[in-house]
């Protein structure tokens, strides 16, 4: 079998090029290794109950009419009309460093700037500083690594709000410890801060579905359970795959969205390209509350962004967890979302990947670290958002090593190597890099980044 | 294919891209991308399409000359007389 193009890995970005592609050719084949579509952002079904995998919300909210704005770029891109998806926008979110300060945010950017002219007065000049010059910063054009935190530094004369603003910006796309490329600031603080968060209004499967339905209606192949064995290649050209099954796939071209190392590691003869940084893991947890709980839980919060004190650390923990600093998510508390009869709440701290990884060899004592460290989340969401341990009804937890698991990302990185491969390039004169190691991160930015790689490297060729 | 006909062609294949876009008051001597909110993305549909509707292999260094409606025509002109 031959096919003008092969793209590896069925997630997001995977989906998003090959729908590009098959729009002009479409012979495109998909292969995806697990046995669903949508990589990080999947779903999964526990007692008959539907539940989401990666999911807090979407950035990059954008109204239909503003064309340029990314959400409706893709949407173009990908020829899926806007009518097609119903979208709910969060209500609103905050930033809580406790005993320290808050700032709210919504999809309206005047709340937020609201908020930092009133909690931080001494900094309203130089915040307007930083709009000004985000406003004509391009943060696509190639530039090497430029360290966030001494940018704003310089710029921000307030240690406190710029950690407050970070821990967002970092919590939701940042694979580098502890500071992000000033480029990564940039699309995050847009995508975060002045385009805002939604979700659609069904569920990541039938979002996945929809998605997918467009694909095959585009003419477009793909196989699920069907993992790459190895990549062939001659010089720097890829010739074709070896699947699992034995069967060999040539193409002309191929996209990889399964990451840089990882794609490495299925090419004969080739070194895995080495790491210096450490992979940043995460553990998760989705509680599962019966109302009504002993207080109510906060009906008008989104997202909560949540750091203890004064100091926030964004790094791989020395222990299992770090429950310093973290994630609440409230899945319901979208506007216009249907009513569920159960109340959902997402804890996300930052996890040691491999010491979860060596714990994985026992499981009696993985099994009790997970629930001890579920208990642990909860007690420290309970001192913010009220008690509802009483009522959980259901817990399930995902540590680096289930991650790992289903997505066959390393060390469980949801984000992927903390080097990005900005323009896919990876040494092959046929086979490029798109998605989380190309480094746009989040649904609409992985997406744009299957797109953005097909676009540059693929139809210009086909 | 008449100028007429290369005209409607491009002004089909925008509308594709995007369906709101709006013609009234365009300039044809005036870039497309600034007069339609249209970025390189976009561009590139354009020339995309061209290849799928026509088999048209239109080279990279070539892009600039589908800047307008009118310079699309001259362009295209030649290329398109049999289709």
């Amino acid at each position: 079998m031959k096919v003008p193009l092969l793209v590896i890995g069925g997630g997001l970005s995977g989906l998003a090029a090959a729908i590009r592609a098959a729009r002009f050719t479409p012979d495109v084949l998909l292969v995806e290794k697990h046995s669903r579509l949508g990589g990080l952002n999947s779903y999964f079904y526990r007692n008959k109950i539907l539940f989401e995998t990666g999911l807090h919300a979407i950035t990059n909210y954008a109204e239909p009419d503003n064309k340029k704005a990314p959400l409706n770029r893709l949407l173009r891109q990908l020829k899926l009309p806007r009518k097609e998806l119903t979208f709910c926008q969060q209500l609103q979110s905050e930033i809580v460093f406790r005993d320290c300060q808050s700032l709210l945010f919504s999809n309206d950017f005047e709340l937020f700037r609201t908020e930092i002219n009133t909690k931080f007065p001494k900094a309203v000049d130089h915040f307007h500083r930083l709009l000004q010059f985000l406003h004509t910063f391009d943060p696509f054009l190639p530039a090497p690594f430029r360290s966030t935190k001494k940018f704003l530094a310089e710029m921000i004369p307030d240690p406190l709000l710029i950690e407050m603003m970070l821990c967002p910006l970092m919590y939701y796309g940042s694979s580098h410890e502890q500071d992000m490329d000033l480029s990564q600031f940039a699309i995050m603080f847009r995508a975060i801060f002045q385009e805002g968060m939604f979700r659609p209004r069904g569920t990541m499967k039938d979002f996945i579905e929809l998605i997918d339905t467009h694909y095959l209606n585009l003419g477009g192949t793909r196989r699920l359970c069907c993992g790459v064995k190895n990549i062939i290649v001659q010089q720097n050209r890829a010739m074709g795959v070896e699947l699992e099954s034995g069967e060999i796939i040539e193409c002309n071209h191929i996209v990889s969205t399964i990451g840089h190392a990882e794609t490495f590691r299925l090419i004969a003869g080739h070194r895995v390209p080495e790491e210096k940084l450490p992979r940043l893991g995460f553990i998760e947890s989705i509680f599962h509350v019966k109302e009504p709980s002993p207080s109510p839980l906060p009906a008008d919060r989104t997202i909560i962004f949540f750091n203890d004190g004064h100091r926030f650390s964004y790094a791989s923990p020395v222990d299992f967890v770090d429950f310093s600093s973290g994630v609440i998510c409230f899945p319901a508390n979208f506007r216009g979302l249907p009513a569920k009869s159960m109340r959902e709440i997402r804890s996300t701290h930052l996890a040691n990947g491999s010491k979860w990884q060596n714990l994985a060899a026992s499981p009696a004592e993985y099994t009790m670290q997970k629930q001890a460290a579920a208990q642990l989340s909860v007690q420290l969401l309970e001192n913010m958002i009220g008690s509802f341990w009483s009522n959980i009804v259901y817990v399930d937890t995902f540590t680096p090593v289930t991650i790992e698991r289903y997505t066959s990302k390393m060390g469980g990185a949801i984000y992927g190597s903390p080097n990005k491969i900005k323009d896919g390039n990876i040494g092959f004169s046929n086979l490029f890099l798109a998605g989380t190691d190309q480094g746009f991160l989040g649904i609409i930015g992985s997406m744009l980044s299957g797109v953005s790689i097909v676009n540059q490297h693929i139809l210009p060729k086909l | 294919m008449t100028q007429e006909d290369i005209k409607n062609l491009i002004l089909e294949i925008i509308e594709d891209i995007d369906d709101e876009a709006d013609f009234a008051g365009l300039d044809p001597d005036q870039p497309l991308r600034d007069q339609l909110d249209l970025d390189s993305m976009d561009f590139l549909d354009i020339v995309m399409e061209l290849r799928k509707r026509h088999k048209l292999q239109i080279p990279e260094e070539d892009y600039p000359q589908l800047a307008t409606l009118n310079s699309c025509v001259a362009y295209l002109l030649p290329l398109l007389k049999n289709a």
